[in-house]
């Protein structure tokens, strides 16, 4: 019960988050139309490449192209920036009253950022529905499925976290745009939404492998995918739950750090 | 007008100048941006060597033709997507006040511009242009340029369509992130992937296949099995950016008179 009471306001929060991405309704509809688009796109950018090349082991055409599908329906949620308010509320001044208010902040933007993609979800039904009608999507079998589910529950409180780190450096120095900007495309190749980390070569595929970008896409999408073999999931998500307390670890230090010198700044 | 253009580049120089840190880092993000993307074509054709008959060395030039283009585009016209911004804030009224055409006005805004990216693109397609092997005769360095300056008037061509729409709705913010996106993934790779309906969209409605595919098509001497075309299509990016920029001038205008109409 009293747990219950403390998380109230935060699922208020994700309430007026969720209204409040929800007005854009323009916005939400051109979401969907780039989609399909894109999803033709890789239809037809994979077709011509396998039409003409040697298939890659253990992914063959239909795999890729639910591979690339699943991919960008992901992106609907993961591309959302929940933590983007820490940046705004910096550069306003308002977060020294907001530390003064009786919630945890860290938690506040994370109830935020999940009303927010709660949206965004309920915008994979209808595009799902339109790229259906492009493409096949390989569906797994149950248990594969769960995994799959669990783990991108994962890769989404690592790309969280990510982002909270990113935007936190703001307590420092303002022009954090670009910095964020960087990591966010080179994280788009690094983590296996564009093409498949089972594509680079050599040292490369085993360094990118190493990398935490591989826990927000990769792993969810070969487990999905098949290439992640049913005796490899535990290890698996096992090294995304080490990225996760990393990053949560981290956050959680940069956090403290952070709202010290907002307190000395006289903020 | 010449007068007036020139201060601005000397305004944007010296803004530069004063935020080197910031200049440094946006200059790095424009190194990621193109990185990344032949960087996952690099990796996509050490896989799949040939993209219907094209090589990884051909996708490089055709990149760097629509990058050489675009990054032009955005040396000189990037103003164009501010617009939305001036409207929604009121400031793109003073534009209408002084005699001096408006489009001209928004292009001149000082906005810490500096012509890195072109630099790079500059860099980046003479490398491209030796390491596909391209013949430099004197129709390549004839139209080479041409192409390029047709290709940023495509581009702008496009940045003031979406500018004009922000007359009657205020935030088009998603549109042109969609419209900029797509234009990028759909000159990634030879046209000759997508199926008819598409090749004729990006032939005829949004000409972006006269910014680096047809042009490619015409200096590396490619062969477009089921297509049908002339090669020398590609020459006529020039008049066709020309003639796309004069359409998009025109909508513009009618933008202009409707924004003025209702004195919003």
């Amino acid at each position: 019960m009293i747990a219950a009471r403390h998380f109230e306001p935060y699922v208020e929060f994700a309430k007026k988050a969720f209204a409040r991405e929800a007005t854009y309704r323009l916005e939400v509809l051109t979401e969907v139309g780039s989609l399909v688009l894109r999803v033709y796109i890789l239809r037809s950018l994979w077709t011509a490449l396998y039409a003409q090349n040697l298939a890659p082991i253990g992914l063959p055409l239909h795999g890729m192209i639910t591979y690339a599908t699943v991919a960008l329906l992901m992106s609907l949620i993961l591309e959302v920036d929940g933590t983007r308010l820490i940046r705004e509320k910096i550069r306003e001044g308002s977060i020294a009253t907001d530390l003064m208010k009786p919630i945890s902040l860290p938690t506040y933007f994370f109830s935020d950022g999940v009303g927010q993609t709660l949206l965004h979800a309920l915008l994979v039904v209808p595009s799902l529905a339109c790229a259906l009608l492009l493409v096949h999507i390989d569906v797994p079998p149950p248990a594969t499925l769960a995994v799959f589910a669990l783990s991108f529950l994962l890769g989404y409180c690592v790309n969280f976290f990510i982002n909270f780190l990113m935007n936190a450096i703001a307590f420092w120095t303002l022009e954090t745009f670009a910095i964020q900007m960087i990591v966010r495309w080179v994280s788009d190749l690094l983590s296996g939404q564009i093409i498949p980390l089972t594509f680079f070569p050599g040292v490369l595929g085993r360094l990118v492998f190493g990398l935490p970008f591989a826990a927000v896409y990769s792993t969810p999408l070969l487990i999905y995918v098949g290439i992640i073999p049913r005796t490899a999931w535990m290890p698996s998500l096992e090294i995304q739950c080490g990225w996760l307390l990393a990053f949560a670890g981290l956050s959680h230090l940069v956090w403290r750090a952070a709202s010290r010198r907002v307190v000395i700044q006289g903020g | 007008m010449l007068g007036a253009y020139v201060q601005y580049w000397r305004t944007n120089l010296l803004t530069m100048l004063e935020y080197r840190a910031n200049f440094i880092m946006w200059f790095a993000f424009t190194i990621v941006y193109h990185g990344v993307a032949l960087g996952a074509l690099y990796v996509t054709m050490r896989q799949f060597p040939s993209m219907n008959g094209w090589d990884f060395r051909q996708m490089f030039f055709l990149y760097a033709l629509w990058m050489t283009g675009h990054e032009l585009h955005n040396a000189l016209f990037f103003n164009v997507v501010s617009v939305p911004e001036f409207v929604r804030e009121g400031r793109f009224d003073r534009f209408l006040v002084r005699p001096l055409d408006a489009l001209f006005q928004v292009l001149t805004v000082p906005a810490q511009l500096f012509p890195d990216g072109l630099i790079l693109a500059i860099a980046t397609f003479v490398f491209a242009t030796a390491y596909a092997h391209v013949r430099v005769d004197w129709i390549f360095c004839v139209f080479a340029p041409l192409v390029i300056a047709g290709g940023a008037l495509i581009d702008l061509g496009i940045s003031l369509g979406v500018a004009t729409v922000s007359f009657w709705f205020v935030r088009v913010d998603t549109l042109r992130w969609v419209v900029m996106s797509l234009e990028q993934d759909f000159t990634r790779y030879p046209i000759s992937i997508y199926t008819r309906g598409v090749r004729v969209v990006l032939t005829f409605i949004l000409p972006f296949a006269f910014m680096n595919f047809f042009p490619a098509v015409y200096f590396l001497h490619k062969a477009t099995t089921g297509m049908q075309i002339d090669p020398r299509l590609g020459l006529l990016t020039p008049a066709i950016g020309l003639g796309w920029f004069f359409v998009s001038y025109a909508f513009w205008q009618v933008g202009l008179r409707h924004y003025q109409g209702t004195g919003s």
